[in-house]
């Protein structure tokens, strides 16, 4: 039995209308798939513009020379790239590399799988080539013994970063003070603080000046006046560091090298100051070494004390269980917490310089001037 | 089972001892989670990495167009939820899990500016993907008691459904041989690889958040619905948008008469696979071990280059 007219006009104009509606609708999309969805103004996704964290990078290594003894230079530079359409052919020239700033360091994946950390001693401005240099140490865990041995011109490496721990701060006058391959990180800030016209000294201490890598360029740098003090074990003894105590509080102090050096310079300093260090660790940031701090958790109106060797987050759980946190080695960041005051000694490896202005990684980073305040 | 027997690479071949038990919720099968640090090098992944096949490229590209929001919500709603758990084990796990889905959201959120240097701004989706996580799905302005709790254990049940289809996922990727056969760019299969081997380690680990703290059917349900008609509804038009704006597509399209063929192909996931694993997820017997093989993720996991420094 055949439906009843109006019946039959109901189910087709029904049917009509949804037809016409399909075709609006693959219309719509068709002009622009993304249709109808509102966007973050400000999107987070994808817009990390410096190297991603679980990013690594193919270089090779373009050039090797010797600038002291024992000590080797090298030169990295990005292998070819990808295009739209095919993998890359060898021999093509790479990307430029991502940019740093001076006391930053590269993550270096050597052939065995060793992990280590080398700062950045070259130019800034080149985009094209990262240099590091290493010294052989003879009694280390092989990783020194294999940037010598093992990486030659054209050997491909992995690299991770650059990251940067040792910020140069903008300040009038500095005081740097580097032992032996401890001058690495600090030879791109000499030239940055020159081009900038700041009062700087150096105090560059070695074993002999036969060892010491870029003395000419340093001694050429520090020939106006008399910024650079440069003591070679055999030729004059040990380094007075006295003159430390009495550096004006105006004065920024850097000082990378050897730890007994570094904890000398530490000492020396006045009550209440504290100089900027770079300390390479053998792969991940360590939480052990350090000094006490407190820690006031403004929200809970509590101050715990971090003692020495203990990480803010065991001593923040102590007082607060339910703080998050997972990976307990400064990469994952849900430990993060937003820093209300104090300065940070930043030791994670994921958050971004904007980021670590305002917060930092609970887990591994520690604090500067003895006392932080927390959102918590 | 014979499909987990299968190649982990050239040299490590593994072989399920298991292949005769469904794994169980048993105590013994408890392993410990923990994040891993990872490494990819972006720098050859040519823009087709399933090569020849543009749209098995970008239907499995949508992934780094969701996961780095998703997951960042994830941990936003978990780091909420540490107070209210009871069970210390739970609360191990669950810390575990958190920040394995905090690196799972770094490494794919990384992946968006290798494509971007390729000439497919994925930028216009993901500002989407943000919306969605972070103000759809966001904190909302709730008076504390009931509402604020009703919200809050919506979003862990709508997680402990996508999890399901993660752990789903990831139990595929492990067995795709096809996509190797197809020559797969290696460092995409190894990110795919590491990332399918922790879910299918986790896999239990949303599930059993969510019984532990409500554990309602109808929520399961109901959670299941909106999860799945909005992973439908994301993922297909993420793959029209990689191919409608791909710069060496002509007239890029997508339909899902290709997903069906590439899943008759073995280089997605089968559409019959797929549907029968629903009915899995709405049975009141279900258990996320009953899904997948912990073995298999494991032995994976310790021969996985970008697990292991990137070597």
């Amino acid at each position: 039995m055949a439906p009843s007219p109006p019946r039959a006009l109901g189910v087709a104009l029904a049917a009509g209308a949804a037809l016409l509606a399909r075709r609006a609708l693959h219309r719509r999309i068709d002009a622009s798939p993304l249709w109808p969805l509102p966007a973050l103004p400000e999107p987070i996704s994808g817009q990390r513009t410096a190297q991603g964290p679980t990013t690594l990078r193919r270089v090779v290594v373009i050039e090797r020379t010797v600038p002291a003894d024992g000590v080797v230079q090298l030169r990295l530079a990005s292998t070819a790239t990808a295009t739209a359409n095919r993998a890359p052919r060898a021999g093509r020239a790479g990307n430029p590399l991502p940019p740093w700033q001076p006391g930053a360091h590269l993550d270096v994946v050597l052939p065995s799988g060793l992990t280590r950390q080398f700062s950045l001693c070259g130019d800034p401005a080149d985009r094209a080539a990262y240099t590091i240099a290493a010294r052989l140490i003879t009694d280390g865990d092989g990783g020194s013994r294999e940037v010598h041995e093992q990486l030659r011109e054209g050997t491909e490496i992995s690299v991770r970063g650059p990251r940067n721990r040792f910020p140069l701060v903008d300040s009038t006058t500095y005081q740097f003070i580097a032992g032996g391959i401890g001058i690495t990180p600090v030879l791109p800030m000499l030239r940055a603080v020159e081009a900038a016209g700041a009062q700087w000294r150096l105090l560059y201490c070695g074993r002999s000046r036969a060892a010491m890598p870029f003395l000419d360029e340093i001694e050429a740098l520090g020939s106006r006046g008399e910024r650079v003090t440069v003591v070679a074990g055999d030729e004059s003894g040990r380094a007075d560091l006295s003159f430390i105590a009495a550096l004006p509080a105006e004065t920024a102090v850097y000082c990378c090298g050897p730890s007994g050096l570094m904890d000398a310079v530490g000492a020396l300093l006045p009550a209440g100051r504290t100089p900027r260090l770079e300390r390479f660790t053998a792969s991940t940031a360590s939480t052990g070494d350090g000094g006490p701090f407190d820690i006031e958790l403004r929200r809970s109106g509590r101050t715990v004390t971090v003692a020495p060797g203990q990480s803010a987050l065991a001593a923040i759980r102590a007082e607060l269980p339910n703080v998050p946190y997972s990976c307990q080695q400064g990469f994952c960041g849900t430990c993060r917490q937003r820093v209300l005051a104090g300065e940070v000694e930043h030791r994670d490896e994921l958050l971004s310089a904007a980021e670590q202005r305002e917060s930092m990684l609970i887990c591994v980073s520690r604090c500067r001037d003895g006392r932080l305040v927390l959102d918590l | 089972m014979s499909r987990s027997t299968l190649l982990l690479g050239p040299t490590c071949q593994y072989i399920d001892a298991m292949s005769h038990t469904r794994p169980s919720p048993v105590a013994s099968d408890r392993i410990e989670l923990k994040a891993r640090k990872v490494s990819f090098d972006w720098e050859r992944t040519p823009l087709h990495w399933v090569p020849g096949d543009p749209f098995t490229t970008h239907t499995i590209n949508v992934l780094h167009l969701l996961l780095p929001a998703g997951e960042r919500w994830f941990v936003h709603v978990y780091r909420q939820v540490l107070p209210l758990i009871r069970d210390d084990s739970l609360r191990e796990d669950v810390i575990g899990f958190i920040g394995q889905e905090a690196v799972h959201s770094q490494a794919h959120d990384d992946v968006l500016p290798h494509l971007q240097r390729l000439g497919l701004d994925p930028t216009p989706y993901t500002a989407q993907v943000d919306w969605l996580f972070e103000k759809l799905l966001g904190d909302r302005t709730l008076p504390p008691g009931r509402a604020s709790r009703w919200w809050l254990l919506e979003r862990v049940a709508l997680i402990a459904a996508i999890e399901h289809y993660t752990a789903f996922l990831g139990d595929w990727v492990l067995n795709a041989d096809e996509l190797d056969r197809r020559g797969a760019d290696a460092t995409m299969l190894d990110l795919l690889r590491w990332h399918g081997a922790e879910e299918v380690e986790h896999r239990s680990v949303a599930y059993e958040l969510f019984q532990h703290l409500d554990g309602s059917y109808h929520r399961r349900v109901r959670t299941w619905a909106t999860a799945f008609s909005a992973l439908v509804f994301l993922w297909q038009r993420g793959t029209r948008f990689f191919m409608a704006n791909d710069p060496s597509l002509v007239d890029g399209r997508a339909s899902f008469a290709q997903f069906f063929r590439a899943g008759q192909q073995g280089v997605l996931p089968s559409t019959p696979e797929m549907l029968r694993s629903i009915p899995r997820y709405l049975s009141r017997a279900y258990h996320p071990s009953q899904e997948g093989d912990t073995a298999q993720a494991v032995a994976y996991l310790t021969a996985s280059p970008g697990a292991n420094g990137g070597r």
